[in-house]
């Protein structure tokens, strides 16, 4: 019972702080999706140029694309987006935190989702390439009917899994002082000594954020099993 | 040693030194929060598959809940959060607790998906020729349970080692936290992160190259 009353004690604290807090975490969630959008956007459109250099036939671009991947891989989020913020002042780049977390995460993403759409493009078997040349499609049709299509299936579940890291990624700007969910919990922390309630907040905004996205990857990835299976039979 | 007034490439032995010996710390949180995972992960990965729908109703919501909060805000709760309720831990306990809690969700989404991956035939016939669950388990299920989940725990140790760099964030003294004081020191920021970037690298590329092979040798079993 002295349990249950303390917990209630515990969230009572949010119904009085929740007019002055409300606004400003608002204004903070929108800017975790602005670097969340803007990253995973970026990280789209580098990860498809990586992924087809990784594929080209040509030597020193599939190695850059490789090195890419293994670069973007091996080197945490938090020291990219610290080389991009800090790292560049001397040398006369200054930019915005906002701007700069969107590249780092960006590019960050970029390696991973070159790897996926890498092995989406891989798992579709050669013999579909094979059949579409001999019914005198180009190569280009290949791609826009045959490949694409079934590539995208396949990528789509892991590709919503890493818009979920980019999310979690995207508290680390808060690092480099851009004003999202977690700097303005800091911020709140620090001024009104409730640090276990506005972090608790915090976890839970992001648990909100990610978790339609989680049940998304989870429903896809049911789906596919099915129709894996039901072409196996 | 000290730093050189030159500056440059001079400095670069002084910088890592101080940057390797962040490397230690770095390390020590690691294994430390992979140790807490992997523990915690078998752990609810059994209640996972046990029979009582109450534990694994919990283990459903503790992997969700942990899959979708940032290790950086984890990390918070636990090093500034917690001292609301009188629980004051050091940073590098506080980063082995926090960043160790958020991944034994994924060491038990690892481990339940290694044992469902044994068909199930396999534990049948150990006990139609007379073994114990225990024996089946011991001589079984777990080698081959163990070679499909080394690569994924593989994988997710180097998630790991690249998430302690937010142990920085509440000053636990590992590689971007040393980094931070030098570039403040020095100005020499470039270098600095530079030189972070390509420690950090050499530290998950040997990895990252093992965990490939232990896949490719998995896929030549299968």
């Amino acid at each position: 019972m002295k349990a249950l009353e303390n917990l209630a004690a515990f969230f009572a604290v949010y119904g009085g702080k929740w007019e002055s807090w409300s606004g400003e975490m608002w204004r903070a969630l929108i800017v975790t999706l602005e670097i969340t959008g803007g990253a995973f956007a970026l990280g789209l459109v580098i990860g498809l140029i990586v992924a087809v250099g990784r594929l080209s036939t040509s030597r020193l671009l599939s190695n850059l694309s490789l090195a890419y991947v293994e670069i973007t891989r091996g080197v945490p989020a938090l020291a990219i987006l610290f080389l991009i913020y800090f790292g560049l002042v001397p040398l006369g780049v200054i930019i915005d935190a906002v701007p700069a977390a969107i590249i780092g995460l960006g590019l960050s993403a970029g390696g991973y989702i070159a790897e996926i759409f890498r092995a989406g493009i891989e798992a579709t078997h050669k013999g579909q390439r094979e059949a579409g040349l001999a019914v005198g499609m180009t190569g280009g049709a290949i791609y826009r009917y045959v490949i694409i299509p079934q590539a995208t299936r396949i990528a789509l579940p892991p590709l919503l899994n890493t818009l979920i890291s980019v999310l979690k990624d995207s508290s680390l700007a808060s690092l480099i002082s851009a004003p999202d969910i977690m700097l303005r919990a800091k911020d709140i922390s620090s001024t009104e000594f409730l640090p276990l309630h506005i972090l608790v907040l915090a976890g839970f905004m992001y648990f909100l954020l990610a978790l339609p996205l989680s049940f998304a990857v989870r429903i896809l990835e049911a789906r596919m099993r099915r129709g894996l299976g039901a072409r196996l039979t | 040693m000290e730093a050189k007034g030159g500056g440059g490439i001079d400095n670069i032995p002084y910088y890592l030194g101080i940057l390797l010996q962040g490397a230690g710390i770095t390390v020590t949180i690691t294994l430390g929060a992979l140790a807490i995972a992997v523990v915690l992960g078998l752990v609810l990965a059994a209640f996972k598959v046990s029979r009582i729908p109450f534990a694994r109703g919990f283990v459903d919501i503790y992997v969700e809940i942990f899959r979708d909060i940032p290790p950086l805000t984890s990390l918070f709760i636990i090093y500034f959060g917690l001292t609301y309720i009188g629980i004051r831990l050091d940073p590098i306990p506080a980063a082995i607790v926090g960043l160790g809690l958020n991944g034994s969700a994924y060491c038990a989404e690892i481990f339940r998906s290694g044992f469902a991956a044994l068909h199930h035939g396999q534990r049948e016939a150990a006990a139609a020729i007379g073994m114990t669950p225990g024996m089946a388990m011991r001589h079984v299920v777990l080698p081959q349970a163990l070679r499909i989940t080394l690569p994924p725990l593989g994988n997710y140790g180097i998630g790991l080692l690249k998430d302690t760099a937010v142990a920085s964030a509440v000053a636990a003294p590992e590689i971007l936290y040393r980094a931070r004081n030098l570039a403040t020191e020095t100005f020499e920021t470039p270098l600095i992160y530079l030189l972070v970037a390509v420690l950090y690298f050499c530290l998950t590329f040997p990895l990252a190259r093992l965990v490939d092979r232990l896949e490719r040798k998995r896929r030549s079993w299968s």
